[in-house]
Parts: C-alpha cells; sequence; structure tokens
C-alpha cells in the first residue's frame, strides 16, 4: 500500500509541472495584455502607446518568456504567488478572501448533490424502467438541459422579486442581522444560488448512481441475497448500492477540486464575491498572476483529490491495490 | 419618459459597459461658460425643483469592484464613481463642459500657453486635519509621470510635461514643452496626501484602498466584491452631498441590477435598450421607478484600415458610408433614441458642426463611386474586384456588444447586395482592442467613449499618430485635415478654435476616414425617489456637481417589504 501511495505520489509531479507549464504558455501566447485590458473591459478608455508601454516594463512583459517563467516558479518555490496585476495585493490575499464564499457555495450544493440524488438513483436503478425510473429520467433529463442563467434568472423572478422570499443577490443583508438571525440570512440568501448550482449536478450525480445499481443488482450476489431472504430495500441499499459505490468514487475525486473553481455564470447572477468571479475578472484583466495562482490551486487540488480518489478505490477493493 | 415600443433588438451601445463618465481631465482650455452649444432635447435640470431633504442612504451600482481607490492609479469607471465623492479635483467641468476650479480656486496661463500657474483654496483640508497643499499636487503629479507608476488614464495628458513645482505651500507652477489649447483638463485631477505616502511602496500604500478623503464623504466600509460604504466627512467646509451615507453595491449583471432596482435594493443603475422596453410594460417598475435617457458624447463608428488596399481611397470610405444604412439602425437598432453623425465628434461637441450633414444611406451612389474606383466584378462571381483582388475584408467587433455585432449585420447585408464581402468576426474585448491598436485590421466596429470633453482629434486622426506609437489605427491621413488639427490645438482661442473645427469636420464628411454612425442616448433607471438629478453631455456623473447634487425622500415602499 505505501509503495502504492508513493508510485502515485512521484507520479503526480511531472503531471503537476506539466500543467503548470501549458497554463503558463496558454495565458501568456493569447492575444490581449493587461495594458491591452485596462479600464475593466470596454470602458472606451484608450491608452496611449507610451503608457502602454510603460505598463508592459512595469509587469515585467517585456522580458523573454522563458525568464518571466523562471521568475514565477521561483517564487512559487517559496509559496509566493506573486501580486496582482490588478489591484497590487498579493494573489494568495486575493484568494483568501474569495475562498469562504465559493466553499461554502459549493461544498452545500455538492451536499445536496450527494443527498438528493443518491436516493433517487437507487431507487430509480431499483426498478428500471418502473415508472419512478421513467418519471425521474424524464424529470431529470428536463433539469439537465435548462440553461443555469436561465434558470437562476428565472427563480430570482419568482422568489424574490414576485414572492419576495428570498433575497436577490449577494451574501448577507446589508447591514448583517446578529446572532441566530444572521445564519438565517446567510442561507436565504445561499438558497438560490446553490439551488441552481445542484439541480445542473443533480441530474448527471443520480444516472450514474442508477446505471451503477442497475449493474449491481443483477448480479449473483443480489439474488444470493435475495434467496437468503434479504429484503429488496436490504439488498438494494447494503448489497447492490455499496458495489455501485465504487466509481462515484472516482467521480466524487474530479467533483472535490470543483469545490474551489467556483461558477461565474452563478457567481456573477448572484454577486457572489467568490473565486469564479476572481477567475473571470482575472482572465478578461489578463491579470496573469492571479490566473496563475488560482490554476495552480485548481491543478494542485484536482491531482489531490485524485490521488485521494485513488487511495480511496484502492482502500475499498483489494484488487486495485493488489495490482490484479 | 417617452416610451418607444418599436422592434427594437437589443441595444446595446457599443459603449455598453455601464458607462458614466467620471471626472478625469482633457479638453477646452480656459474657463469658457459659453463655450458649448446649450444642451439639446433630453436633457435634465432637476437642481431647482422642490425643496431638498437631507440624510437617507443613497444606494448606487458599481459594474465591478474597483481596482484600487488611489486617484493616479485609477483606470475604470468603478474607481471614479466613488472617488468623485471622496477626493475633490483641482477644477471640475460644469454641467456646459467648461472648467471650474475647485481645490484650484483660480489658475492662470501664460500668453504663449506652455505655463499654468494654481492656487489652492486655502481652507481645505484632508480628513486627517492636515492641509492641502501644493506638496500634495506637485506629488500627485510628479507620480503620474514616474515611469514606475501606471497611470493609464493622466499619464498621456502630462507626456509633455516639462516642470512641475511648487511656488509657496498654496501655488504652484507646470510648464509643458508644447502649445496645446487643452492642456488645462489634465487638472481635472484628485490629488493625494503626500504625507501619506512617506516611506511607503506607493503601489502598494495602505492608503490605495482607504484614501484619505478632502471631499464630502470619506470610505466607511469596503467589502471585497460586495459593497463600498462611504459616510459624511466631518472635517468637510462647504457645499456637501444631501445624503449622510452614499452605498455603492457592486452588481455585475444588468438584468439583476434591474430587478435589485425595483426591489428597492438600489436607487439607480445603467439600463440598455432592452432593459429600457421591458420597464415600459412593467407596472411595478412604472410605481417605483424612472427611466432617465440623454445624449453625451460618445458615438460609434466602423474604423476602416486606410492603409489596406480596399479603403485606400477616399471614394470606397465614402462607398462604404454610404452602403451603411443609418436611419434604419436609429429606427430598429435604438427604437429612434439616436442621432447621425457626419464627423469625429457627437452632435453636443462644440467642435461638431450641424450644418455639415451626414452622407446618405444611398446604394446606389456607393455602387457608382466603387466603379469609379475601379472595383468591378469582372468574373462575375458575384463580389467586386481590382488587379485580381477581391473585395472581401474581415469585420472585427468585440463578442461583448450586441449593438456592434447587430450593426456588424445590416453592414454586411447590404455590402453582400454591393458586391463586397464582409466577414463578421466577434472578438473577446482584450484581443479586439490588441489588434486594433496595432493596426492588424481591416475593418472594425468601434465605440468612443468620452471621458471628458476634449474635442481634440489629433491623438487619433493625425498622420503623425499611426500605431505602434499613437492611436490613429486608422491610418487616416489627409494633409488638410492634419494642418487644421495642427491649428486647432495651437490656437487658444475658444471661438476661433471652434470654427477650424468646423473646417475640419468638413474635411472629414468629403473624405471620411472610417464610416461615422450615430451618437445613442444614455439610459438609466432610478427609484422615484432620488430627485435633483442634472445631466450633461457628460453623463451624470463626469462633471460638478454630478451627484452630489442628488437627494432623496424616504422610500415607503422598500420599508414595507424585505430586507
Amino acid at each position: 500500500m505505501i509503495a502504492y501511495v508513493l508510485r502515485r505520489l512521484a507520479l503526480a509531479i511531472p503531471t503537476l509541472f506539466g500543467i503548470v507549464v501549458l497554463v503558463f504558455l496558454l495565458l501568456h501566447l493569447a492575444p490581449g495584455s493587461p495594458a491591452s485590458a485596462v479600464g475593466s473591459g470596454e470602458s472606451g478608455r484608450r491608452v496611449s502607446a507610451a503608457a502602454r508601454e510603460e505598463m508592459r516594463r512595469l509587469y515585467g512583459l517585456d522580458r523573454p518568456l522563458p525568464e518571466r517563467f523562471a521568475r514565477w516558479i521561483g517564487r512559487v518555490a517559496r509559496l509566493d504567488l506573486g501580486d496582482s496585476f490588478v489591484d497590487r495585493r498579493p494573489v494568495s490575499a486575493r484568494i483568501r478572501e474569495a475562498l469562504p464564499a465559493t466553499l461554502a457555495l459549493n461544498g452545500l450544493a455538492l451536499f445536496f448533490t450527494l443527498a438528493i440524488g443518491i436516493p433517487i438513483g437507487v431507487a430509480a436503478g431499483g426498478r428500471p424502467e418502473g415508472p419512478f425510473d421513467r418519471t425521474s429520467a424524464i424529470v431529470l433529463f428536463a433539469l439537465y438541459s435548462m440553461p443555469v442563467f436561465w434558470a437562476a434568472l428565472l427563480l430570482q423572478t419568482l422568489l424574490s422579486v414576485k414572492l419576495g422570499w428570498l433575497p436577490l443577490y449577494g451574501v448577507s443583508s446589508d447591514p448583517p442581522p446578529t446572532g441566530l438571525a444572521g445564519v438565517a440570512d446567510r442561507l436565504a440568501h445561499l438558497a438560490l444560488p446553490v439551488t441552481c448550482l445542484t439541480y445542473a449536478s443533480l441530474a448527471f450525480f443520480a444516472r450514474l448512481v442508477r446505471a451503477g445499481v442497475v449493474e449491481a443488482r443483477s448480479q449473483d450476489y443480489v439474488t444470493a441475497a435475495l434467496a437468503r431472504g434479504v429484503s429488496r430495500r436490504g439488498a438494494l441499499w447494503r448489497h447492490a448500492f455499496r458495489n455501485a459505490l465504487l466509481p462515484l468514487i472516482t467521480l466524487l475525486g474530479l467533483l472535490l477540486p470543483g469545490l474551489l473553481s467556483g461558477s461565474v455564470i452563478v457567481e456573477r447572477i448572484f454577486a457572489w464575491p467568490g473565486l469564479g468571479r476572481l477567475y473571470f475578472d482575472s482572465i478578461l484583466s489578463r491579470d496573469y498572476p492571479v490566473v496563475l495562482g488560482l490554476s495552480l490551486i485548481g491543478a494542485v487540488a484536482t491531482l489531490a483529490a485524485t490521488l485521494a480518489a485513488d487511495l480511496a478505490y484502492a482502500f475499498a477493493d483489494p484488487r486495485v491495490r493488489e495490482g490484479s | 419618459m417617452k416610451i418607444r415600443r418599436l422592434l427594437a433588438i437589443l441595444v446595446l451601445a457599443i459603449a455598453c459597459r455601464a458607462k458614466e463618465d467620471a471626472p478625469r481631465p482633457a479638453a477646452g482650455a480656459r474657463p469658457d461658460p459659453t463655450a458649448a452649444p446649450a444642451p439639446a432635447l433630453g436633457f435634465l435640470d432637476e437642481s431647482r425643483e422642490g425643496t431638498p431633504v437631507e440624510g437617507g442612504v443613497l444606494r448606487r451600482r458599481l459594474i465591478g469592484e474597483p481596482a484600487t481607490l488611489n486617484a493616479v492609479l485609477q483606470s475604470g469607471l468603478p474607481e471614479q464613481q466613488v472617488l468623485q465623492y471622496v477626493s475633490r479635483q483641482l477644477v471640475d467641468f460644469n454641467p456646459l463642459l467648461a472648467l471650474v476650479g475647485n481645490l484650484a480656486q483660480r489658475w492662470t496661463v501664460s500668453d504663449d500657453g506652455l505655463e499654468y500657474r494654481f492656487f489652492l483654496q486655502p481652507d481645505a483640508v484632508w480628513e486627517d486635519g492636515t492641509p492641502v497643499t501644493s506638496a500634495d499636487a506637485v506629488f500627485t503629479i510628479r507620480r503620474i509621470v514616474d515611469s514606475k507608476v501606471p497611470s493609464p488614464v493622466f499619464k498621456p495628458l502630462f507626456e509633455s510635461l516639462e516642470v512641475i513645482e511648487a511656488i509657496d505651500p498654496t501655488s504652484f507652477r507646470t510648464r509643458f514643452r508644447d502649445r496645446d489649447a487643452f492642456h488645462a483638463y489634465a487638472f481635472a485631477l484628485p490629488l493625494l496626501p503626500a504625507h501619506r505616502f512617506e516611506g511607503q511602496p506607493f503601489l502598494k500604500a495602505r492608503d490605495n484602498r482607504a484614501p484619505l478623503a478632502n471631499g464630502p464623504y470619506r470610505v466607511a466600509k469596503w467589502k471585497t466584491q460586495q459593497s463600498i460604504e462611504l459616510e459624511r466627512n466631518p472635517l468637510w467646509k462647504g457645499a456637501a452631498g444631501h445624503f449622510d451615507r452614499i452605498v455603492f453595491r457592486i452588481v455585475p449583471e444588468n438584468s439583476v441590477a434591474y430587478r435589485a432596482l425595483v426591489e428597492g435594493d438600489l436607487d439607480e443603475t445603467w439600463i440598455d435598450e432592452p432593459l429600457k422596453e421591458r420597464s415600459a410594460s412593467d407596472p411595478r417598475f412604472q410605481s417605483c421607478c424612472r427611466v432617465v435617457e440623454f445624449y453625451n458624447l460618445d458615438y460609434n463608428y466602423i474604423g476602416l484600415n486606410n492603409r489596406s488596399p480596399l479603403f485606400s481611397d477616399a471614394r470606397v470610405r465614402r462607398a462604404m458610408t454610404m452602403l451603411l444604412d443609418r436611419p434604419a439602425i436609429v429606427k430598429s437598432l435604438y427604437a429612434g433614441s439616436a442621432r447621425i453623425i457626419s464627423g469625429p465628434w457627437a452632435p453636443d461637441s462644440p467642435a461638431y458642426d450641424a450644418s455639415v450633414t451626414p452622407l446618405p444611406f444611398d446604394p446606389h451612389g456607393a455602387g457608382e463611386l466603387l466603379d469609379r474606383a475601379g472595383w468591378h466584378d469582372s468574373n462575375g462571381n458575384g463580389t467586386r474586384d481590382r488587379a485580381g483582388k477581391e473585395f472581401e475584408f474581415e469585420l472585427l467587433v468585440s463578442a461583448g456588444s450586441n449593438a456592434g455585432r447587430q450593426i456588424d449585420e445590416i453592414f454586411a447585408a447590404e455590402l453582400l447586395r454591393a458586391g463586397v464581402r464582409a466577414r463578421i468576426r466577434p472578438l473577446e474585448w482584450a484581443t479586439f482592442i490588441e489588434r486594433v491598436d496595432s493596426g492588424a485590421y481591416e475593418a472594425a466596429t468601434l465605440g468612443w467613449a468620452a471621458a471628458d470633453p476634449n474635442p481634440d482629434p489629433f491623438p487619433y486622426w493625425h498622420s503623425s499618430q499611426f500605431p505602434p506609437r499613437g492611436l490613429n489605427s486608422s491610418y487616416f491621413s489627409d494633409p488638410a485635415a492634419d494642418r487644421l488639427m495642427e491649428d486647432a490645438r495651437h490656437e487658444l482661442d475658444p471661438e476661433k478654435r471652434r470654427q477650424i473645427y468646423h473646417r475640419l469636420h468638413r474635411v472629414f464628411r468629403e473624405d471620411p476616414p472610417v464610416v461615422f454612425i450615430a451618437n445613442a442616448t444614455q439610459k438609466y433607471a432610478f427609484r422615484r425617489r432620488v430627485h435633483g438629478l442634472v445631466t450633461s453631455p457628460l453623463g451624470l456623473f463626469g462633471f460638478s456637481p454630478g451627484p452630489l447634487s442628488w437627494w432623496g425622500t424616504p422610500d415607503e415602499d422598500v420599508a414595507a417589504t424585505r430586507k
């Protein structure tokens, strides 16, 4: 097991390096520059050539690409992500500021995806082609096909504007209430964006669980369990679902880094101060240090989660760790 | 408000990004209240209506977070909107586009137009009680010209600065290397407190996010990506704003801001044509809010690269203008709220000569011009050609500009009928503008957003300003136009300068560098509780007093609902 872990870790390092080089090149070779993006997009301000040249020099963009890369890697090795081109604050500070908002949003969304998706998937897979399976398939497909921006605006219109039940946007009221009322206020602000993020991934997840359960329930051990007199429900949850869980581990490994990446659309519509908005705005303004910092963190998180998923898989399935 | 319910498709003025010109320097020499024509139809002046109510909160919208609140480092509208409350400028523009003193109580210009002396208000103080002195002005202007400081807004205005020095604590002098009628516009400039930056790295100073105020308000709170809150500056003496607090909420999405306005979460927001139409049939909007619409100095145009063999001939450029159905664009795209232009200014600019009529939409006449320029369909494939080269080109447009894309569609369809092929290519903004600024394009749909009333066409149309050094990215070169542009910027007398511009305007009509399109209205939605609005060709914000004249009554329908 330890050898397996070490092997996987050793493999992760070149992968990480590859990702970092690729992101760096893509970003720096893409057209546009921090100087051309100045003035929050299309404010129409035209920066004079002299000012543009000076900005390039200030940001070190007049240096050759390999030199810029070496400097950046050198800083990252010292755990320094550099300063943002836009507000000149440390990249790490900007990320730290936006991280909690995104974690809360995506964490809750993931929780609800699992909490709703798994029961639906198991129930649907328990009786394939049954009425529940068919109905849920249609409903889930409809949800899956619904564009998030559209659903978000619709929900806002209905629940915030028409009925006035939920706040329109933001993370809290201004000024935020204290104590329990404060918690309730924050949860109310979370409700709509979490719903938007959940419904889209729900369909995908539930259908995957269903597929796993459908496959598992026709296995001999389920038949055997039923023959032993285990209830249908018991056979489904204790035998079929536990085996169907294996591919879910992999999927979870892929979903976890999404906790960090944020959702650009949802965060923009709900004016949510998270990482998705930071990433998007940074790309538009060609804020290279922030984009690189976020990409690096995303890459590390993906690799770590994949590694964790592999380990969990190995733990759950002896065939994997013994390499058979 | 007039309600037009035409089939107008989307309208994002090319300045579709909520554009609210904020204070910032540029054009006309000495204060000259008569320089601008009286504001045209659609302008609003409620400053004398009702008795202002003092107190309360004004909730404004920002489309994005300010990158900084350091006046020198600012680069966008959000920064300007916040700073307008916090930092006084040396001079301001009044609603008629003339310069008036603010921190500077007066100033003088030498006869040769090169040297300016400013005399500061002796009683101006910073929020910490220290006086505002000429040392602050000298520090601020020195930072602007410092090669280690990115100051995209002000740097170009001080590029020919030769000397800046204090004379005594309340006066300073500047000298420029060249004579330019518009140097004074550079001083529509907020100052920085020099003493707060001592021993601090300028780019990372604490004050960049928590600036020391010398204006009527000061920064109370800044919640990253959420809101910025201002409160009254207790040390402020002088005409103050009417509200006790100003809360700026950062709401990137237009349609969400509209809902927030109706909900009572915001008091104002920039809106586009589709939202304006929606508001007309939205009873909730009508009961709580109103649309404010006015013309400013923005306009849009289709840039043509005059260096390209396709567009080097003035006859071809005239033909291009005559092939763009501008009346139809004004009618369908802008629902009538736009004015066709015939030169590089909006009609409310003092430089614009209203007697120069725009070229008509005339496909037949355009065809003849193209024929005369040697473009015929010699091989019968439906596309004109000359010396073996087909008349086809790539028409760039910013992907974020819906209006731009629709104009391009209308243009391309008409061109096709005339035997010219245009391939529309939307590009993301930074990519788009980099290609335009470097001259690596054939045609591009562009917006001109006037941040100040400076009508000087020199940086954009003079033949000495080709890329990469200058911003004449259409490579327009006309000796007569060049001469007039030089004369105008050297002419210190406003009336004589205006006459030169009017002559230049005629040159632009006969030898159009690009296809000038129209000057469309700006639209904002306000809650009805906000009164005292004044608009100017600089918009709602880019002049004095701008938003400082607004006042508000309590918002009963909001108090009644949630929050």
